[in-house]
Parts: C-alpha cells; structure tokens; sequence
C-alpha cells in the first residue's frame, strides 16, 4: 500500500459526491477550454487571413483599436512600393456591411492583379474580368449563408452587384466574405480614391532586424501611420480582445464556481473524517503528512475533471462547428498548450479549494479528534 | 537529581512522572492532581479506577497525544517538552491500542497495520512484509484482505495490536483495551497482549476499571479523583 492508495480509497469512498465534484470541476475547465479555443481560433482565423495572402506586413493609420482602420488615400501604396525589402504592396479597402437579411459581412474591395488574389480557390464561376464591371465574389460560407449562386443578384448598400464567382480560402474569415474590385468598393461605400489597409509582401529571407528597421521608417515617412506584422494585426484587434476577455471573464466565473464546489467537498469530507484524522495524529502521522493527504485528494478531484473537462470542451466546439447556425463561422483552435493550460488551471484549482480544509484537518489536537465519532 | 530533565539518565527508567497535573475548562475541572510515578524499562503496569478517575488522561500524557497543565514528565531521562517533534516521538516510540480499536474502515487489515509505517523509511514491499508477519503473528494470517467491518471485535482488537506493533515502540498503551470484548475475546486479547509483553520484552501500560485485566499486570496503580491512591501488585481473586 502506498500513501497514493490511501487517497484513491478516501476518494472512492463516497463516489457520488467525488463524481458531482469532477463533474462540476469538468464544467469550469470545459468552459475554459472551449471559450479559450473558440478565442485563439478567432485570432488564428485573423492572421491566417494575412498570412494565407502572403502578407507579411499590414500598414494602417493610426485611429483607435477599431477593427475596421479609418480610410486615406490610396497614393500612399506608391511610397511604400519604394521601400527597401518591399517586393509588392497593394491596397485595399474593407468594412463590415450588413447584406440583405445577412448578418453583418466581411466585404473587401482588392486592386486586380495584385498577390492578395493568388490563394484564392475558385470553385464556380469565374473572377470579375474588370474594375468596370458590377461583380463580386463570395466565400463558400456567405454564399451558403445568403443563399447564394452563381448568377444572382446581391444588394450592397445602394448598388446591385451579380455574383460572378464563389471560392474557397484556407482563412475562416475569407470563406464568409465578399470580395470586388477595388474601384468597385469604393464607389459603393463612397470612399474614392481611397483604403484602409496597405499588405505589404516582402523579399523572401527578410530578417526580424530587417523588418524593424522597415517599421521604424514606415513610421518615419508616413506620419500618423503603423506597420504591424500579421499577429500583431490580431492581437490589436479589439474584436478580438473583446471575445478574449469575453471567454477569459467567463471561464473565471465557472472556475470560481468550480474551486466554491470543491472546497465544499472536501471540507465536508474533512468533517466526516475529523475521527480518522486523530487516529492518524495519535499512531504519529505528522500534520504536514495530513495536510498532503487531504490536498492530494483535492488536486486527484481537480485532475480528473480537468482531464474531463478538456474532453468535454473540446467535443462541444467540434458539436458547435458542425451546427448549421455556425458552421464555418467559429473554429477552435486546440493545442498542447491549451490542454496544458486547462491541467494547470485544474491542479491550481483542486489545491485551491482543498487547501482551507487541509488546513483544517491538519491542525486538529489528535485527543480531541478522536472524540469526534 | 537538576531539574532540567536533559540528559538526565536513570538506569531502567522509562517513564518518570513528578507532580504531573492536568486540568481542563480554564482549571475548574482537575483530572490530575499531582501524579507522581516511575516505570521501568520492559514492565507491565495496569493503571486501574473508575470512570472519572484520571487514567485516560494520564494514559494520555504518557501518549504525547495530549500536554500537562504542570509537573514534569521524563522518557527515557528526557523531558517529554524537550522531546521535539511529538508525532514523531509518537510514530517512532509509542504503540496505541484503543477501547474502540480506531481503525480506517476503508482499510483492510494488512493495509491499517502498516498506516504508522508511512513515518519510518521502509519501502512499500517492506511494509507489507512487516505488517503480513505481525497479523500471523496475533492470528489473523488468514484475514489479511479483510476489512474491518468483516471481522469480528476480537479479531478488530487483534488488529489494533498488530498495528501498535508497527514501528516496535518502546512503550505500549492500551486504553481499556477489552471494554468493546466479550468475556471470552477479553480473555483472548489480554493473554495476547501479556504474551507479547513478556516475549518482546516491550513496556506495557493497560488503562482499565476491570479488576481481570489488572491482574495481568506485574504491578497496578490505582487512582481516584486524580491522585495514584496504591501502587503495588494486583490483587488476587479470593479463592
């Protein structure tokens, strides 16, 4: 028998209340991963959208953290082509417009024969032929989601555009996007002659010096403006930062609530066990080897729901993914380290909870302990 | 004789009590009230009285489970609050048999024995090896697997003893160890108890009212209203 054994027999010895513990401990650490996952899906789906361009910088005015940058004149595209390490650089012009009876849309406007347009995957349809011509394309999910073809109208704002072409990316947030010609865009939103993203793409084997030493005089020439690389791009975007703060708010309220169930566990446990306590401090167990016992039990309990808790989390967001409401529109993100997170966060959390009653149990006087039946 | 009980050693002395007192409820209850007693290394004493006369509490303070409000207790020529570390003078040197035998219901009876082992440093295989030869060697080779709620109170009590045994103390108490027992397990536990006395040669302190358990003893205190009032043999049934 080792002290290991006298844990897992305390533990099963009232299994019920063990299992709601784990249960209610699964539920915190199930949220946590899911919110977390959905949140780091959302941001990767964010950076995939430059990086599968092959952008490797984004240049945008200075404003506020807005997710949409104020507009300014599409000239500045010109500068930043003279720069050194700057292989190509096109403009763009994006914004959130409610469509139809569409929830709100990603519609970008992109300059034609440009590095943006190359990793799109055509799977209807053809590309819009010319910056004249009253065409969009959309991503697979908003074609699904407005019910879309080849062929037929679409209302943007005050103009009527046809669907010339659907197409597929490897970024979440282009698949639910609609994507025209530059000109086009800015008619329709009436901002002519003007963008709000520059993507930059940069001479292959750029060094991270090379591409501090562009930041500083990107900010040096164009006054009022920020390179950012494509991560810094998602993690200052407040969308972003909002569903973080959202999923991390959220995750400490369940853990809050889950650390509440299991202190209540383990101190009623303690509490039935005060008599068996003072049998241990009488035959000479020393109060710290008391005090392990019961915290042992207590991170076992954190442990096993949070091992529940990640498979739990993980198999609501795959449910999720797969619902027609949001199919294609979230993506959870799951990695070693998330997994690695949500164990840490419920070893912290049994310990947490069982380290009061541990504290209780562990400085009971041995004689009057065993008084306790 | 200097009073600071360090290294003050008397040849075959275990326990040394002088002017032992201990109250309770802020010293308006006085269980103790001045005991004063030596016992010698490998002897069999029977504390005997009534209920309320004070022999658990002494059984107690000869325990460490519990300290005197005043007087001096010596083991071994040390003074017991110069001893340190009281669990571990407990786990190391005290073996305790209780009325009510305590032990972990959860626990077989191999598994019980070997709960004072996790203080000394054997490993778990060596545990076990121990713990399997001291239940073969109170009788219950066979009930190894058993918890305690399938064995009977003697077999409980049998238990206990194996598991007082655990870390071979010097000093064994046993705290009415019969009072739970029919007249035939009593029989059985207290001829257990005075055969592993005298083989292993151990110090024995029996707490009890009986006037049948104290005759097992070599030598009896007797008490009332917290004060050793005899101290001598046992008496003998009138033929």
């Amino acid at each position: 028998m080792t002290f290991f054994t006298i844990i897992c027999k305390n533990l099963l010895r009232r299994r019920t209340r063990s299992l709601l513990t784990i249960a209610g401990i699964a539920i915190g650490i199930g949220a946590v991963v899911a919110l977390a996952s959905l949140a780091w899906g959302f941001e990767t789906s964010w950076v995939r959208t430059y990086t599968a361009r092959g952008t490797d910088m984004i240049v945008t005015k200075v404003t506020s953290q807005s997710p949409i940058p104020a507009p300014f004149a599409q000239e500045r595209v010109r500068d930043l082509k003279a720069l050194p390490h700057v292989v190509q650089a096109s403009g763009l012009l994006t914004d959130l417009i409610s469509i139809e009876d569409a929830p709100t849309v990603l519609v970008f406007g992109w300059e034609a024969n440009t590095f943006l347009w190359e990793h799109l995957k055509l799977v209807n349809g053809r590309w819009p032929a010319n910056d004249e011509e009253p065409v969009v394309v959309l991503g697979s999910v908003a074609a699904d989601m407005m019910n879309k073809t080849v062929g037929s109208s679409v209302q943007i704002e005050t103009g009527t555009f046809k669907i010339c072409g659907i197409f597929e990316s490897s970024a979440l947030a282009e698949n639910g996007a609609v994507i025209m010609r530059l000109p086009q865009m800015q008619r329709v939103t009436e901002q002519d002659g003007k963008v709000n993203f520059i993507n930059l793409k940069l001479a292959p084997g750029t060094t991270q010096q090379q591409i501090e030493e562009l930041r500083q005089a990107i900010k040096m020439q164009l006054t009022g403006f920020k390179a950012f690389t494509a991560s810094e791009v998602a993690q200052n975007n407040s969308a972003i930062q909002v569903a973080k703060a959202m999923s991390w708010a959220t995750s400490g309220i369940a853990l809050f609530v889950g650390a509440i169930g299991v202190m209540n566990t383990v101190l009623m446990s303690v509490f039935e066990r005060l008599h068996e306590i003072g049998i241990l401090l009488a035959i000479g167990w020393r109060r710290s080897r008391i005090l392990r016992m019961v915290l042992y039990e207590s991170i076992m309990l954190g442990v096993a729901g949070g091992i529940l808790g990640s498979v739990l989390g993980t198999v609501t967001v795959k449910l999720l993914e797969r619902t027609p409401l949001l199919h294609g529109k979230i993506e959870g993100e799951f990695s070693v380290f998330l997994f690695a997170l949500a164990l840490i966060i419920s070893i912290g959390l049994g310990a947490l909870g069982g380290l009061y009653p541990a504290i209780r149990g562990s400085r009971m006087h041995p004689s009057e302990a065993l008084r306790y039946e | 004789m200097t009073e600071s009980g360090v290294g003050r050693q008397t040849a075959g002395v275990l326990v040394e009590a002088r002017d032992l007192r201990r109250t309770f409820d802020e010293g308006r209850v006085e269980a103790l009230r001045g005991i004063n007693f030596t016992i010698n290394e490998g002897e069999f004493v029977a504390i005997q009285g009534p209920s309320g006369s004070g022999k658990s509490t002494l059984l107690q303070l000869l325990g460490a489970l519990d300290a005197p409000t005043a007087g001096v207790l010596h083991f071994r020529g040390n003074s017991f609050d110069l001893l340190g570390d009281m669990a571990a003078f407990r786990a190391r040197t005290v073996g305790f048999i209780f009325q009510s035998f305590h032990l972990l219901p959860t626990l077989s009876a191999i598994e019980n024995v070997q709960i004072p082992m996790f203080e000394m440093p054997w490993p778990a295989q060596e545990r076990r090896r121990r713990a399997k030869s001291l239940l073969e060697a109170v009788g219950l080779g066979d009930r190894l697997d058993h918890l305690p709620p399938k064995l009977s109170g003697g077999e409980r009590q049998r238990v206990a003893i194996a598991r007082s045994l655990a870390n071979e103390p010097a000093l064994l108490l046993a705290d009415e160890p019969t009072g739970n027992l029919d007249s035939v397990s009593a029989t059985r536990i207290m001829d257990l108890l005075e055969k592993i006395q005298s083989e292993r040669g151990m110090t024995l302190v029996v707490v009890t009212h009986d006037a049948a358990v104290a005759r097992y003893a070599r030598r009896v205190l007797q008490m009332l209203d917290g004060k050793i009032v005899a101290d001598g043999s046992p008496a003998r049934p009138p033929m």
